[in-house]
């Protein structure tokens, strides 16, 4: 019985099948919200799910001068480090599969693979855009890492653990919006820069640099990238909600906070303008940073 | 057109084929991290010979192919060939068609400056105010089809006239589009002097002051926004300008969100113009006469495209087809700057700065540089070279 428990774990629920689907859903769900906040129509509900399987099927083209080994295994570690996190985060509001004590900061980094694999790809090419595009993603993942981590310690701080699933059972009866709201705007807002969403989507501008890093990514490896973004945008989300807002219930309920966690995101991103790198590292170091220490300092007081 | 040496350091290429452009050009940025040391602009992508092919048709069909110069601002093209062709002739058209060339003139700077600033704002991320101006942008199109029966090439003009005129419904119909418009315009200002996210990316960047912009040449609104005062509507009025004077817009920051300011500005003038001149539109004929043969002369016309001044030099020998056609359109003059502005700034603000100027590659495009790409020097080619370079090219190609 346990084998086939195991199996069903890694492949259907909570990784696996059940998060892809569930990731490209969640990725229309913002295309489609953002376009009709833009007064566009926007993708039809299968659309990510078409893309995905066109770029699976197309062939791939290895260019001249990189190390083919990482350039295919990259994608592959990216979306292997988001599907893994989820064994330890309660998705759907359920508890989560796994856990041991710390899971937590095994979690983040798992979460970082992604944007790491995508520097890491574009510094592997030749390409200048792309080289340019790894430069900006991994500069990024400096500035917003440390705010983010330290607004999701925060929940961790009040539960005395650092295992998610402690901290879920211990948000279920204290809903932390309310004692930390600037914890939860920076990882909110954290989340985004993860996932390099509008305003923070400098590292793939495509008026200045194209694709930024994935700039030589075609078929396979491409989709597998984006297959790793979506699975980590739920995950994230997840995460977030699990912590901020009410810790584990029933999984329709859960996907009401998640949606409408993902809608603040979405009307962030319609609301606002680009920012420059520059312009990413100094808001977080001067404000992201800031907020999540004030928030630390009133914890400590209270 | 260089500035610094753009051979040294880690060049990042924009162009010929990029996102950020619309039409072919080749920008080369050299970069110390994300600050750009040194640039360079090559054009000539989009040459089609239109110089010559219009040396090769007559007066009338001339009109259709110069029409087709730029697909933004068409009419003014039209208009102003039109013009040099009545000077040389020594007609003018009657004044109830030169209110309705003027008419269209200004909706299509209407058309023109809703689109830049959908570019402009996409080039700096903000997608939503890109779709929201090309949503408006849709309306007045909708005006100007309604009003010609075109959307892009509205072919109201004729050599002595125009080709139809504005009746009461029509004129209604547009006054209540522009009510829409203006409101629009009027919050659009509101956005981009008052979003911080935005302003980030406009304020103080790509400043132009008064001094470099008349060193540059610049025309249009890049000149107006650095205080410059050449708006031909004002300063050499044309067609109905005379009878319906227009304000020019200024601003003394030169940087971008000065452009941003002067570009909505003038598009609060020219509804306002827009509406006077369907309220005093001159009762006259529509249209005057021309010989098919133009007598021999030469005449120089310089008219305000949106973009700026643009400058036609006609030279007729007394046949039925002009004998040297000379285009020079407000890119090309306002090209030097965004290479000198580029400089210093971050790569993320290249784009803003190029899009700035409003460039149209296409219709700028009056030569083709030739370079040998083996040791990268320049030649000049002979008529009889070129011919046969073309012929070999093409038998290589269909090898």
């Amino acid at each position: 019985m346990k084998p086939i428990l195991t199996i069903i774990t890694l492949w259907l629920f909570p990784s696996g099948l059940f998060l892809l689907t569930a990731g490209l859903l969640y990725q229309w769900f913002d295309r489609k919200l953002l376009a009709l906040l833009q007064n566009r129509i926007g993708p039809r509900w299968f659309q990510p799910f078409a893309d995905t399987f066109k770029l699976l099927s197309k062939e791939e083209i290895i260019p001249e001068g990189v190390n083919s080994f990482l350039f295919i295994g990259l994608p592959v570690v990216a979306l292997a480090g988001a599907l893994t996190a989820a064994l330890y985060v309660p998705m759907a509001g359920l508890a989560p599969s796994y856990g041991f004590s710390g899971d937590l900061i095994v979690v983040l980094y798992l979460l970082s693979l992604l944007t790491l694999c995508t520097g890491l790809a574009g510094t592997n090419t030749l390409d200048r855009f792309s080289l340019i595009g790894a430069t900006r993603a991994l500069t990024q993942l400096f500035s917003y890492e440390a705010p983010f981590l330290l607004a999701l310690l925060g929940p961790a701080m009040v539960a005395g653990s650092w295992q998610i699933g402690t901290i879920t059972a211990y948000a279920q009866t204290h809903w932390l919006i309310l004692t930390q709201p600037l914890g939860f705007i920076v990882a909110l807002i954290g989340l985004m820069g993860k996932l390099e969403l509008p305003p923070f989507d400098a590292p793939e501008a495509h008026t200045e640099i194209v694709a930024g890093a994935l700039t030589e990514y075609s078929g396979r490896g491409l989709a597998l990238f984006n297959l790793g973004r979506a699975v980590e945008l739920v995950v994230g989300l997840t995460l977030i909600s699990a912590f901020y807002l009410g810790g584990l219930s029933n999984p329709l309920w859960f996907l009401v906070k998640t949606l409408a966690l993902l809608f603040i995101i979405v009307g962030l991103q319609a609301l606002l303008t680009r920012l420059r790198i520059d312009q990413t590292v100094g808001m977080w170091w001067r404000y992201g940073t800031l907020l999540v220490l004030v928030q630390w300092f009133v914890m400590i007081l209270v | 057109m260089e500035t610094n040496s753009p051979s040294k350091g880690f060049t990042i290429p924009i162009g010929p084929q990029h996102p950020a452009l619309k039409e072919p050009g080749f920008f080369k940025f050299v970069v110390d991290g994300e600050v750009i040391t040194g640039a360079s602009v090559r054009l000539g992508y989009a040459h089609r010979g239109i110089e010559k092919a219009a040396e090769q048709r007559n007066w009338v069909q001339d009109l259709y192919l110069i029409e087709r110069i730029c697909g933004i601002c068409s009419h003014i093209h039209a208009l102003a060939y039109c013009l040099a062709v009545e000077q040389l002739a020594n007609v003018q058209a009657p004044p109830r068609a030169q209110a309705i060339r003027t008419l269209v003139a200004e909706m299509e700077r209407i058309h023109s400056h809703l689109l830049w600033m959908g570019v402009s704002a996409h080039e700096a991320g903000f997608d939503t105010l890109f779709m929201f101006a090309w949503r408006d942008r849709e309306r007045i199109m909708d005006m100007l089809e309604s009003l010609t029966g075109n959307r892009v090439n509205y072919s109201a003009n004729l050599l002595g006239g125009v080709k139809f005129d504005v009746d009461a419904a029509q004129a209604q119909s547009i006054r209540s589009g522009l009510d829409y418009l203006e409101e629009r315009i009027r919050h659009y200002q509101d956005v981009v002097t008052h979003d911080e996210m935005f302003l980030q990316r406009t304020r103080g960047i790509g400043v132009m002051t008064r001094s470099l912009a008349e060193v540059m040449g610049a025309v249009g609104p890049t000149a107006r926004a650095s205080n410059v005062p050449r708006d031909l509507r004002a300063t050499a009025p044309y067609a109905a300008y005379s009878q319906f004077p227009v304000k020019m817009i200024l601003d003394t920051r030169g940087d971008l969100e000065a452009r941003f300011e002067v570009r909505l500005e003038e598009l609060l003038e020219s509804i306002r113009l827009i509406r006077v001149i369907l309220n005093g539109l001159p009762e006259s004929e529509l249209t005057i006469r021309l010989p098919r043969r133009i007598p021999a002369g030469e005449t120089v016309v310089r008219l305000e495209a949106p973009r700026g001044e643009v400058f036609y030099f006609i030279k007729s020998n007394g046949t039925d087809k002009p004998e040297r056609l000379k285009i020079r359109t407000p890119t090309i003059c306002n090209m030097n700057s965004v290479v000198r502005l580029a400089v210093g700034h971050q790569l993320a603000d290249a784009p803003m700065i190029l899009a700035g100027i409003d460039p149209c590659f296409s219709c700028n495009d009056r030569m083709v540089e030739v370079s040998k790409v083996k040791d990268g020097s320049e030649h000049s080619m002979t008529w009889q070279e070129l011919r046969q370079y073309g012929i070999d090219y093409y038998r290589r190609l269909s090898k």
